[in-house]
């Protein structure tokens, strides 16, 4: 089962291309697809994406021209930068200073400025002219702006660091620079006040100003990565965990439920906690995200705090509508009773599948008899009569409801019918995995009935041609008798198989087409195992339709296979050299009954039967879940957010307790019974105790659900259930203490 | 051919290509709506995208951790907002897409200002239109035509929906149209052009006979807005208003908190799927059978759960049980408050003269009745408009025309002057004059046997009578037989078998009752897929809009119908609207 989800794996069949599933066959595949997907339009996936058309290239192309006037705008800024703040400004003469700025950029001549550029005020004495470091232009004082030199060293830095990322980690460029403000800042605060010489700073124009600014405002970006946003990514594993996790507990709990035994009971309840407490710390995440910088002065914009609590309504949706979709596990005992009942079902279909085998035998034992049994297949016989026994203990007659009404000529047609009323009562059972499996093998049945009068024919005028072989070359005085006898039962039909089979000789070697072997095989063993009967009472078409054929067919089996039993033997003491094809298919089919009923997976079904009655971490989950829902409980828990009042969306409102940490670590104290739930857990319990606590747990999760939807009708229903429910508990303990 | 799924594919691949990561959704005022018909709240919040704004808006906040997802038009407006944004970015990376055909300068322009390259996609996807069912589609445009023609903005955004619908359902058509209506033509020049221009979009595979686009005028048809519906969605829209597929409850008295304002959608609402195309006598029915099936599912006091199989089974219920009670609460709601309205507003007589009007010939009967009606106190001002314009649009050319008694009647009956004036808009919209075909008296023998025959069984249900005049267009045109001197082909090819894809569309606007039609026809009529669109779909919205278009002169913008309630009446007395529908 497992296999079918590894990802590397290869399918093939006919599957569904839009949801994957294998229909088995082309007409399964048309009408699921009829049915299922004849919504989405008429067009497989592929074909209907939409009519789109990319600008994407235009745009890049026209961004990419104005991107590198732009790019090189800034880089010769940052380099004029990096140029003026390379040297240590605070130990040199202003003159000097002055003489390495204006090596940097050629300033504009004062007389070509009669005007500020910016604001249009004379220059005059008073209003004297500034030049711009970085690009050499004139404004007056109040236009001119300043770049610190740790700014000045942040672009700098950054941009080394971008346009040489080889470096090595030791950032040799970020060392200097910072040895360098060290000694800046230390030094400056005396000289700065003595004059202009502007030894912590940089005079530039507002447009350099702006362009650098816009930088820095780009790389802090980059390195910084605000608190939502790492709640958020942490938020979103936790969700992908339960994606991953949440339908392996439910095929888990699913095929539990069924009582079958692929899955520990153990493991999926470890696994349910473990799914439990992603759920929970996503709650508590997204509630952290709700939470988040709401207490700051400056409020957060409105936009930040409608983010947050997007995030944890999505995440409440996330938590209402998968933790509903959770469903319980069977406590011990159920497990057991439904383990008994899945075997029963296991039982049965091995027994229609034993009785193919035994008919089809019971088929081969007469003919051999007929042939006076020549084949040394006397341990494939052994081998058969294992079942036999079993047989005799578990009648299945009673266990197929409509068995005695039951009309069909067909054993084919009967098993389809016995099929059809097993998918019927598993229907009403609500095991939808069983119905499944029975599904599939109606469906096999059917298709297997469809080839039947091919398969028939081709059979019998196979049969037909090496009974008549056989019959020559072998004749054997010894049997003589006892072959006049059998052959006076079985005259008739195989006169009849003889008109027959002349018709069909041709098709013949279909029945060596490989694929199809181990279904032929089923469906001859069956289709000749109802041969004899027709031959007792007149010949007959090969399926026919006597009413009283098939409980004679069942009631046969057992005692044809002890009376075989002697026969096989001397046939083993004639050791006739075997021509008799059927050795083969024989010693196969008790391989193919293997593969097609899970007898292999019996064995297992002891062991962990045993490990369940030692097993605990259950019942411990269900204390946990107690407690865990308890806040549910307690409608007048304390106003949990102060978003009550603001959200207008009553799925907003935050459900647990206030403490923002775990939802569930407050409320233990607010449930009365909580004790008995808890002392409960030891030892001995009654039956039911498992399945109460793991209602009552459902139930606080409705309520939950219930209150937040804000249907306060359904949460008194609700809570009254639950504490009659917990009364029921107490009362059980109180009777089991 | 389902254009509900077309416009969610686009959306939904917008999502899907920007990849994980909280989204925020720019949009303007009509891709709003857009997005809104074909998506829920949740639904979306499920795929990250956290936060919806407008592009207009001023008051967005820097946001860097948010990608941002646009989906505009490709107006002016919206280019130059985009510019802005682009220029001083306040998410961290942008996808653009644009709902239609954006020219290269514009793609240009937005380049230029993308200087910090926050851009990392810009695409055209065509979803330039309301998809309301997925056989019906509107383009909200309210008051299309100036007169006869078109206002040249409404113009292009019609020819630009179309191309739209075109595109996005891949259809590349050829175009028949109503000879009678000069909009018509007009607007199957403009999609034409637009065909031609962008041949290389609508390249598409070729199908074995080609799509059909016809395009058809209100005005050939103005009974079919003016008449009570009785189908679910019909009435809802009618009588409450649906925009996008919102319902405002809020007047209904007594009303609780949380159903001030419902939301209807077939997506997601089973019941309202499977009922929205019945009639009102069968949705009681279908509410009194959920009652049921809820209270038997219903936990009550009395019914104790005795053991733990009734525990179980009723825990393991407890879910669609509680989605049981929202639909049960929701859609009994509004049924009760349809069947009020009726009862109040005498709604039932009113519409069986309403359909008599429409479908019967008996001069004299018709007067008694609209005489009669006229003088009940029940009936509303704006009902009794209605019946005396079905009464001037059907015996406008009558001998015996008494059209100056009823305004008479309806002037004593304290009929505002506004709605009396609406009686002969509607005149000069829908009259004889304009009809390109004859709306009341069947030409064909076969109708004509047809409609005896209904007379003498007795009809089976009064109130639907009716059938639209586009059910016998759309008839004819399956069966090849749409002629074409009233409904000629643009361009010299014709079709020459019977089409299989049809795309209507109704320049004035659709209804409800037409939509009706059509969702039968595409289920009666096997290998025939049909879509309907009009310019709208009549709502309270587009009634009000209309009532401006027509107080600001003599230009009917829409069928006057649904100019139908200015809210002048107070309370539920607002769905007068008129068809709404």
């Amino acid at each position: 089962m497992a296999s079918l989800d590894d990802p590397g794996e290869v399918r093939e069949g006919f599957l569904c291309p839009l949801c994957l599933k294998d229909l088995q066959s082309f007409y399964h595949l048309q009408s699921h697809y009829e049915e299922e997907h004849s919504g989405e339009d008429g067009d497989v996936k592929g074909q209907i994406k939409s009519a789109v058309r990319s600008h994407l290239s235009d745009f890049k192309k026209h961004r990419a021209a104005r991107i590198d006037h732009y790019v090189v705008e800034v880089n010769k800024l940052i380099i004029r930068l990096e140029k003026l703040t390379a040297f240590d400004r605070t130990n040199t003469e202003s003159a000097k200073i002055r003489a390495i700025e204006k090596s940097v950029v050629p300033w504009v001549n004062d007389q070509d400025v009669p005007f500020c550029p910016d604001c249009g005020n004379k220059f005059s004495i008073r209003n004297r002219r500034h030049h711009c470091r970085l690009c050499g232009s004139i404004m007056c004082k109040k236009c001119m702006e300043l770049i610190s030199l740790p700014l000045a060293n942040k672009l700098t830095s950054a941009s080394k660091d971008s346009l040489s990322p080889h470096t090595s980690p030791s950032q040799s460029p970020n060392s200097v620079h910072g040895s360098r403000r060290a000694s800046i800042s230390s030094v400056s605060s005396v000289s700065s006040v003595l004059d202009e010489k502007d030894d912590d700073r940089i005079r530039c124009c507002t447009h350099c100003k702006d362009t650098l600014l816009k930088r820095e405002q780009q790389i802090d970006e980059k390195e910084h990565t605000p608190d939502i946003v790492k709640l958020y990514e942490k938020l979103r594993l936790c969700m992908e965990k339960v994606d991953q996790k949440a339908p392996e507990y439910i095929r888990m709990a699913a095929s539990l439920n069924a009582g079958e035994t692929t899955y520990s009971l153990e493991h999926a309840s470890d696994l349910r906690v473990e799914v439990q407490k992603v759920y929970e710390l996503i709650d508590a995440l997204s509630k952290k995200i709700l939470t988040l910088d709401l207490k700051q002065d400056p409020p957060p914009h409105p936009n930040t705090l409608r983010l947050q609590r997007m995030i944890r309504y999505s995440a409440t949706l996330f938590v209402q509508e998968k933790l509903l979709g959770l469903m319980s596990l069977p406590t011990k005992e159920q497990f057991e009773e439904l383990k008994e009942k899945r075997k029963q079902e296991v039982e049965r279909k091995k027994i229609l599948e034993r009785r193919a085998t035994l008919e089809s035998q019971q088929r081969l034992e007469e003919r051999r008899s007929d042939l006076v049994s020549h084949a040394t297949n006397g341990e494939v016989v052994s081998l058969r009569g294992g079942p036999a026994p079993l047989r005799k203990a578990e009648g299945w007659l009673p266990l197929s409801g409509g068995q005695g009404q039951i009309e069909d000529s067909d054993p084919l047609l009967q098993q389809i019918h016995n099929i059809t009323s097993f998918i019927r009562q598993a229907k009403a059972a609500g095991r939808m995995d069983e119905v499944r499996t029975l599904q599939e093998n109606l469906r096999q049945l059917q298709d297997e009935y469809d080839q039947q009068q091919t398969e028939k024919a081709i059979e019998l005028s196979r049969r037909q041609a090496e009974e008549e072989d056989l019959q020559r070359e072998q004749l054997q005085m010894l049997r003589e008798r006892e072959r006049e006898r059998e052959r006076e039962q079985f005259q008739a039909a195989s006169l009849h198989m003889r008109t027959r089979s002349l018709d069909f000789r041709e098709i013949r070697p279909f029945q060596l087409e490989p694929g199809r072997e181990p279904r032929n095989h089923l469906a001859h063993a069956l289709d000749l195992g109802c041969s004899p009967a027709p031959s007792s009472a007149a010949p007959k078409t090969p399926s026919p339709s006597l009413a009283l054929e098939p409980i004679r067919v069942w009631s046969g089996p057992p005692a044809l296979g002890q009376e075989f039993f002697p026969q096989s033997t001397t046939s083993q003491h004639n050791e006739v050299p075997s021509l008799n094809p059927f050795d083969e298919e024989d010693l196969s089919s008790p391989a193919a009954e293997g593969t097609a009923s899970p007898p292999a997976a019996e064995p297992s079904l002891g062991p962990p039967a045993c490990v369940l009655k030692e097993y605990n971490p259950f019942e411990e989950e269900e204390e946990e879940e107690a407690v865990a829902g308890n806040p549910f409980t307690s409608p007048d828990s304390p106003a949990p957010s102060p978003f009550d009042e603001e959200d207008g969306h009553p799925h907003q409102r935050p459900s647990g307790p206030p403490v923002p940490g775990n939802p569930f670590e407050e409320a233990p104290c607010t449930n009365p019974f909580e004790v008995d739930s808890e002392s409960g857990q030891e030892g001995e319990e009654p039956i039911e105790e498992e399945l109460l606590l793991q209602q009552i747990d459902n139930i606080k999760a409705y309520i939950f659900d219930a209150k937040q939807c804000g249907r306060l009708d359904e949460v008194e229903v609700l809570t009254e259930n639950l504490r009659e429910l917990k009364h029921t508990l107490a009362k059980q303990k109180g009777g089991a203490d | 051919m389902n254009v509900v799924f077309a416009v969610k594919q686009y959306i939904s691949k917008m999502i899907e290509d920007s990849g994980p990561g909280m989204k925020v959704l720019l949009m303007d005022k009509e891709t709003t709506g857009i997005v809104s018909m074909v998506y829920t709240q949740s639904e979306i919040l499920q795929k990250e995208v956290y936060l919806f704004e407008r592009i207009d808006s001023q008051n967005r906040e820097i946001m860097k951790h948010l990608k941002a997802i646009c989906f505009l038009r490709p107006t002016k407006e919206n280019v130059n907002y985009l510019i802005q944004e682009l220029r001083r970015p306040k998410y961290s990376i942008y996808f653009i897409y644009f709902s239609n055909v954006i020219s290269k300068s514009d793609v240009k322009s937005l380049a230029e200002a993308d200087e910090q390259e926050v851009v990392a996609e810009v695409q055209e996807f065509y979803g330039d239109y309301i998809a309301v069912n997925p056989h019906l589609f509107s383009l909200n445009i309210l008051g299309c035509c100036q007169g006869r023609n078109w206002d040249p903005v409404q113009l292009s955004r019609a020819t630009q929906g179309l191309t739209a619908l075109l595109l996005s359902l891949k259809k590349c058509p050829m175009i028949r149209y109503q000879l009678s209506s000069e909009a018509a033509k007009r607007l199957a020049e403009c999609v034409k052009q637009v065909i031609t221009k962008e041949y290389e979009l609508f390249e598409f595979r070729r199908t074995e006979v080609p799509p059909l686009l016809l395009i058809l005028d209100r005005c050939d048809d103005a009974i079919t807005p003016l008449l009570n519906q009785w189908t679910y969605q019909a009435m809802v829209h009618e009588l409450l208003g649906i925009n996008n597929n919102r319902i405002d409850l809020s007047r209904v008295p007594g009303i609780s908190k949380d159903l001030r304002e419902v939301v209807l959608s077939a997506e997601n609402d089973e019941f309202y799927a499977n009922n929205m195309y019945l009639n009102f006598a069968e949705i009681g029915s279908n509410i009194k059978n959920l009652m049921e099936d809820f209270q038997k599912k219903k936990p009550k006091e009395q019914q104790k759960l005795e053991s733990i199989a009734d525990m179980k089974a009723f825990v393991e219920n407890y879910p669609q049980f509680k989605k049981m009670s929202g639909t049960v609460s929701k859609h009994v709601t509004v049924v009760g408050e349809l069947s009020r309205l009726v009862s109040e507003r005498n709604l039932l007589e009113v519409s069986e003269v309403e359909q008599e009007l429409a479908c019967q010939n008996d001069h004299s009967s018709a007067l008694q009745n609209v005489k009669r009606l006229l003088q009940s106190p029940k009936v509303t001002e704006f009902d009794a408009a209605r019946l005396v314009m079905l009464y001037a649009l059907h015996y406008e050319r009558h001998s015996s025309n008494s059209l100056p008694g009823l305004m008479m009647d309806l002037r004593n009956k304290g009929v505002s002057e506004k709605y009396r004036k609406l009686v002969s808009t509607v005149v000069e919209y829908g009259g004889k004059r304009v009809r390109g075909s004859d709306l009341f008296s069947p030409k064909d023998a076969v109708a004509i046997t047809k409609q005896f025959l209904k007379g003498l069984k007795g009809v089976e249900n009064v109130y639907t009578q009716h059938q639209p005049f586009l059910h016998e267009t759309l008839d004819h045109l399956i069966k090849g037989k749409l002629k074409e001197n009233l409904y000629p082909y643009l361009g010299p090819s014709t079709l020459r078998d019977r089409p299989q894809d049809i795309i209507v569309f109704i320049i004035g606007g659709a209804t409800y009752e037409e939509a009706l039609t059509v969702y039968n026809l595409n289920r009666t009529t096997p290998g025939v897929r049909i879509v309907l669109g009009g310019t709208t779909v009549h709502n309270t919205k587009s009634q009000e809009c209309g009532v401006l278009g027509f107080s600001g002169g003599a230009v009917v913008k829409n069928p006057p119908a649904n100019a139908g309630d200015t809210g002048s009446s107070p309370g539920p007395g607002r769905s007068h609207m008129l068809r709404n529908s």
